[in-house]
């Protein structure tokens, strides 16, 4: 009996250690600025992301011409005057939790964090510092945060004229749903 | 004198008049319609993978941008969110497959794990899978 029990003990660990791993492919990210003539949004709803529970460690990517925009023209100016994304295909955020001892992910309910990274748009890297929401919930976690980000930070250079006409930072919205990796 | 002037106007006018059409054509451009573009490819789902896996920059390089026709096995069909529904098709690769992103007006009752059809997108690019968008599938040429 004591064997069976350490057995099922030692195989709870393993099982426990491998499924740290969560991952979408579903990912969400908007970006959003209100001008006078019409409101700029872009919406991806293919991004793909990564979290380790163990770590804190997120991982985000998503391919720019995923990004999906009411209008057709303003899609092909972003595409290839704006983001060049026939050259640069993606962008990459890497980071962390920073107060994972806020979040107790065995427990469902929200917990408020900060995730520190660097975020890669247009080949170029920043730094980052975002304040977010993880949702502990049956089946998975949820993500979420909103920030801002200045287009000329990613040398993204957008004409006088069209540029006037919209906010120096855009808003970012990020939502994901992640579900555990399974065991392979 | 008089009839160069009129030239002139005549020219001036037809061109303000060609400018403005041309800018509300540009401002009203529609997303390409796939269902009745000519594919700058024509793949098969495992091939189209497996150029990626081998060589992800020469794959995005070729395949970004362009319109492709691929034909493949149905793996899954999800919803990806209340607009827009994903179909994977099968490839060599256990965990990496093509998705095709289509809007959920329109026909999708072919659309069951298993059957084999040909679908046509613009290529996004490479992630774990390669994503197709704005696809429309194509009846005919099962």
């Amino acid at each position: 009996m004591k064997r069976l029990l350490l057995f099922v003990f030692f195989l709870s660990i393993v099982l426990a250690a491998n499924a740290q791993k969560f991952m979408t492919k579903n990912g969400f990210i908007s970006f959003y600025s209100h001008t006078p003539m019409e409101d700029i949004k872009g919406d991806n709803n293919q991004v793909v992301g990564v979290l380790d529970i163990s770590t804190g460690e997120m991982v985000f990517q998503a391919l720019i011409k995923s990004f999906h925009f009411d209008r057709a023209l303003m899609e092909e100016h972003f595409n290839e005057n704006y983001m060049e994304s026939d050259k640069i295909p993606k962008s990459v955020f890497k980071g962390k939790i920073t107060n994972m001892a806020s979040v107790d992910f065995t427990k469902n309910g929200t917990y408020n964090v900060t995730v520190d990274g660097d975020l890669t748009i247009h080949d170029v890297t920043n730094k980052i510092s975002t304040k977010g929401t993880i949702e502990v919930v049956s089946g998975g976690i949820n993500a979420n945060s909103k920030f801002n980000i200045v287009p000329e930070d990613y040398k993204i250079v957008i004409p006088g004229v069209v540029r006037d006409k919209f906010d120096k930072s855009l808003e970012v919205t990020i939502a994901m749903k992640y579900t555990p990796i399974a065991n392979k | 004198m008089k009839n160069w002037i009129k030239v002139a106007l005549f020219a001036v006018v037809f061109i303000a008049v060609a400018a403005v059409w041309f800018g509300l054509h540009e401002f009203n451009l529609k997303h390409p319609d796939t269902a009745k573009a000519k594919p700058d490819f024509v793949v098969t789902a495992t091939t189209l993978q497996k150029e990626f896996e081998d060589n992800e920059s020469a794959a995005s390089s070729k395949y970004i941008n362009k319109i492709i026709e691929v034909k493949g096995t149905i793996a899954t069909v999800t919803p990806a969110d209340s607009s827009h529904i994903n179909v994977s098709l099968k490839t060599g690769s256990d965990i990496s497959s093509v998705i095709c992103t289509f809007t959920t007006s329109g026909d999708h009752s072919m659309f069951r794990t298993g059957e084999e059809v040909t679908l046509r997108g613009e290529c996004s690019g490479f992630l774990m899978d390669v994503l197709l968008n704005n696809c429309a599938p194509i009846m005919n040429q099962k």
